[in-house]
């Protein structure tokens, strides 16, 4: 059942099913728990402090603030200061009934719902899901409708309410957790039922669960007391804050003071218990903090000489990359220059710096990183400093790893891919997507304008990856920047997408700069290969036919070529 | 929610280009007709279960349901008339069978206090609650979205600090005050100490600005949760391999924003209205009280507290579910236009 503060259903939804190793305490945790105190230190002292001030008939009724009364008098001449905090112990105890026996009973239910045969689990999940759907509130109604008025029957009902969140959060849990891979790699091991739940399950539940728990407090005392406040809980003479707030409405146009006390109290509490929550949320899944990118032109001697000439498509002299925070290096001192119509290959391991390397060239550095380089040319414009967007798209194409992520599965691809050809180089509509539908034709993609009306998750990883490289070569660009194009795609795919990669790079003469990890797609894709690792260019192959374990010289490459088998590209295989 | 791949929507797999016969890119058409099917079959379930619900209210009353209803007073004569009149005296399935073919055509009984059939009762509060609900949710994705895509893009990457900070910590407090309290706090400022607007509903005032109050207090909190959530997917989706074709691609802020963040954005928030909406009538149900509206939350309270009026109870409770149902499936059309892959996943 939701919750009938929006706050707390909308926490609790995004409350994280991921466990994080690390737990970091954070201001709101500490704030809320602090609070949360107080209001459990209160429920305990005032009563005896002020219990006679609260219940006892005073002489000065309906006053409005005073040194003596500072949220005034109700009524009967009773102080709604000491009321306000003598009601916080049956308000909070009724609170936490509520949420025990919604949480015990929930996570039972959960568990049981996990554990029964497939058709009583399916039968299960289902309920859940009906009673899920329903305003905590009105179940509490009609619970209260059942059971009729009083503390206990509140209880009942907001508890009984709550139950449906307990049970879904919990039997959610243990699907998600058992079907991870360490539970399966446990359950291949042999370790027996019993001790999966208690060692893997049930200790990967706890965050989340800890988390609902914070939100269905908040969310118990607020709807408690929203039933108190219709006149469906607490009758007279008892009394919480939902009474108190009511006895005040009715007050409300006289004396307008003695609803501070239990608004005020309501709210703090109820805000506690959701910093709690979120406090929890957050250290478990601390963010990571970051400033942002920035790319400036460095200082020195060129490290290139002899780079001159008409058939220069890129020029890149001395880019260095650094963490922005930390000031670690993660790329230093990179040169390399690409000629027209030559494919230039950069292959090294994860973390070598080749894939920051090409989005300095691409101008797309990710936050919190620092570039530089001392020359930095694209077809004779300086990539350096300020350059039109304009520019940028149409000198350079862009083909990314995983065509599944890069495409925005919001839009139909004729929209998103147009956008560049529309805004940025001023075609018609029409005219883009026509030109689009013969860009896709010739990456061999059947029904072209039927393609074009698609979303990106109706096609395969390898008609996307074809419609990116389409989309890419549709700006007619002087440098195609490839970064790791075939390492999300199956092998066979591969081989589709590196011989259509080789036929754009024939046909229309664009340079290509190719991304791999892989040194056997790389040899028989590229001109010329810079192998890279932790940030520098270890080696600089220019002749690939030949290259062998005796004409490469730096260790690591020799080790690459060990570790890779040979993998011949047909040109034109498939056309 | 789940999304699905290619194959159920039986796109055309790789390895097409070769093939000889005309391969066509597969429409939506399909996937459409089975989740309106999977749809309708849900409601048709849910209303099954709506009905029975309502139904056990009455049987669910601990100890002798006709008592309990005709009060402790109420003599042997008295309570023999309501156990008659619920039917009570009747086997149990005759009851239930009474009872659903009374609802099919729309006939809950007459209400004990007002003498009239109790679906009308509920049937002339129902476009109250309606009204506040439905501007409330409206307003609250609205500017929820807005509010939340703006501080989302303004603090991108761990800019301006200040503004993230002071932005959680406002939309946290405002989102945890309960929405009865934000509404008595309201009638104290706006119609108890400036008097501009009406403390509660009466036939005297304009209707329009007695729906003021009741709309803000039932809206603000919710727009500072969907803000805040909101804020949250736009930092996440700013990250998204698609953002960054977009940003390869040069795209000038707006259309990267409107066009290609947004619809993302959307279906989060979407998913989240309903959950939101729900809540939103459960709050409504109190809030009403607060202005003296005259929508459900009265009539139910009401017939619960003072009259033990059992048809109304039944009428109302069955009128609100079916309302949350109905939301519910609206919202997921909604979001079926916008984002065809949550046809085929369950929402959850």
């Amino acid at each position: 059942m939701t919750e009938s503060n929006p706050a707390a259903a909308v926490r609790v939804a995004e409350a994280p099913a991921d466990r994080a190793r690390t737990f970091a305490w954070n201001p709101g945790l500490v704030i809320g728990l602090v609070i949360l105190v107080v209001v459990a230190l209160t429920a305990i002292i005032a009563p005896l402090v002020f219990g006679a001030q609260a219940t006892g008939v005073g002489s000065d009724p309906g006053q409005s603030a005073s040194a003596a009364h500072p949220l005034g008098t109700d009524t009967l001449g009773r102080d709604m200061l000491a009321r306000t905090l003598v009601a916080t112990q049956s308000t909070v105890l009724m609170a936490l009934f509520a949420t025990a026996l919604s949480s015990v009973v929930g996570i039972a239910l959960g568990i049981g719902v996990w554990l029964a045969p497939r058709r009583l689990r399916e039968l299960g999940l289902r309920l859940i899901e009906f009673a899920v759907s329903y305003p905590t509130m009105l179940v509490a109604i009609i619970v209260a409708a059942i059971l009729g008025q009083g503390v206990v029957q509140v209880v009942v009902a907001v508890a009984v309410a709550n139950i449906a969140g307990f049970a879904r959060l919990t039997a959610n849990l243990a699907a998600k957790i058992s079907a991870s891979e360490y539970v399966t790699t446990a359950r291949l091991m042999g370790v027996p039922v019993h001790r999966l739940a208690l060692r893997h399950v049930l200790p990967n539940m706890a965050e989340p669960i800890l988390i609902l728990i914070a939100g269905a407090f908040s969310g118990a005392l607020v709807e408690i007391s929203g039933l108190s406040f219709i006149g469906l809980g607490a009758q007279s003479p008892a009394f919480d804050w939902g009474t108190l707030l009511n006895d005040g409405l009715s007050r409300i146009a006289v004396n307008p003071i003695v609803i501070v006390g239990p608004a005020v109290a309501l709210t703090f509490t109820s805000l506690a218990a959701l910093m709690v929550g979120d406090g929890l949320a957050a250290a478990a899944n601390p963010r990571s903090n970051s400033t942002r990118a920035r790319l400036v032109r460095a200082e020195g001697e060129p490290a290139l000489v002899a780079i001159e000439g008409d058939d220069v498509v890129l020029i890149a002299d001395g880019i260095t990359v650094t963490h922005g925070s930390t000031g670690r290096p993660l790329v230093s001192d990179v040169s390399f220059t690409i000629r027209r119509g030559e494919v230039l290959g950069i292959v090294g391991e994860s973390g070598s710096g080749k894939s920051l390397t090409a989005s300095v060239v691409a101008r797309l550095l990710g936050e919190g990183l620092e570039a530089s380089a001392r020359r930095l040319e694209l077809g004779g414009t300086d990539l350096i400093g300020r350059v039109s967007g304009r520019t940028l798209a149409s000198k350079i194409g862009l083909v990314y790893q995983d065509p599944g992520t890069a495409l925005n599965p919001a839009l139909v691809l004729g929209s998103q891919l147009s956008d560049v050809l529309t805004i940025r180089l001023g075609f018609p509509r029409r005219g883009a997507l026509g030109l689009l539908a013969r860009a896709f034709e010739a990456v061999k993609l059947s029904d072209p304008e039927g393609r074009l009306r698609q979303h990106p998750h109706q096609l395969s990883g390898g008609m996307k990856q074809r419609a990116m490289i389409a989309s890419a070569m549709s700006t007619k660009p002087d440098l195609l920047i490839a970064d790791e194009p075939t390492t999300a795609l199956d092998v066979t795919v591969q081989r589709e997408v590196l011989s259509l990669l080789k036929r754009m790079n024939e046909q229309s003469g664009t340079a290509v700069l190719f991304i791999s990890h892989d040194l056997g797609v790389v040899r028989a894709l590229c001109d010329r290969v810079l192998v890279m690792k932790d940030g520098r260019i270890v080696e600089r192959i220019d002749d690939v036919a030949t290259l062998s374990e005796d004409t490469v010289e730096h260790p690591y490459t020799k080790q690459l070529l060990a570790a890779t088998p040979v993998v011949a590209v047909p040109r034109e295989a498939r056309s | 929610m789940s999304t699905t791949t290619a194959d159920s929507f039986a796109a055309p797999g790789p390895g097409t280009p070769e093939s000889t016969r005309p391969v066509k890119a597969a429409t939506l058409a399909g996937a459409w007709r089975t989740f309106l099917v999977r749809r309708v079959v849900g409601l048709i379930v849910n209303l099954a279960l709506l009905v029975l619900v309502t139904f056990l209210i009455v049987q669910l009353i601990p100890g002798d349901p006709a008592t309990a209803i005709a009060g402790e007073s109420a003599s042997l004569g008295q309570v023999e008339l309501v156990r008659t009149q619920l039917g009570l005296d009747q086997p149990l399935p005759v009851q239930l069978w009474t009872y659903v073919s009374g609802v099919v055509q729309g006939d809950f009984g007459d209400s004990y206090r007002y003498r009239q059939p109790a679906m009308d009762i509920v049937m002339t509060a129902v476009p109250y609650t309606l009204t506040i609900t439905i501007a409330a949710v409206v307003l609250l994705l609205v500017l929820g979205i807005a509010l939340g895509m703006a501080i989302g893009v303004a603090t991108r990457g761990d800019r301006r600090r200040w503004l993230d900070l002071s932005f959680s910590v406002v939309t946290g407090i405002i989102s945890s005050i309960p929405t009865y309290v934000l509404a008595t706090g309201f009638v104290v400022v706006f119609a108890v100490l400036w008097r501009v607007l009406p403390p509660a509903y009466s036939p005297a005032y304009n209707i329009g600005a007695a729906a003021i109050l009741p709309i803000a207090s039932l809206s603000i909190g919710g727009i500072c949760s969907v803000a805040r959530i909101v804020r949250r997917e736009t930092a996440v989706i700013l990250e998204q391999d698609y953002m960054r074709t977009a940003r390869g691609w040069r795209l000038p802020t707006l259309t990267l924003y409107v066009k290609h963040m947004l619809p993302n954005l959307l279906t989060t928030a979407l998913t989240l209205s309903g959950i939101i909406l729900t809540a939103l009538l459960g709050s409504a149900l109190i809030t009403e009280a607060v202005f003296a509206w005259p929508g459900l939350g009265g009539v139910i309270v009401q017939a619960i507290a003072v009259d033990k009026d059992y048809p109304v109870i039944r009428a109302a409770v069955f009128v609100i579910g079916l309302i949350s149902l109905v939301m519910t499936l609206i919202i997921d059309i909604i979001l079926g236009i916008i984002d065809p892959r949550t046809l085929g996943g369950k929402r959850d």
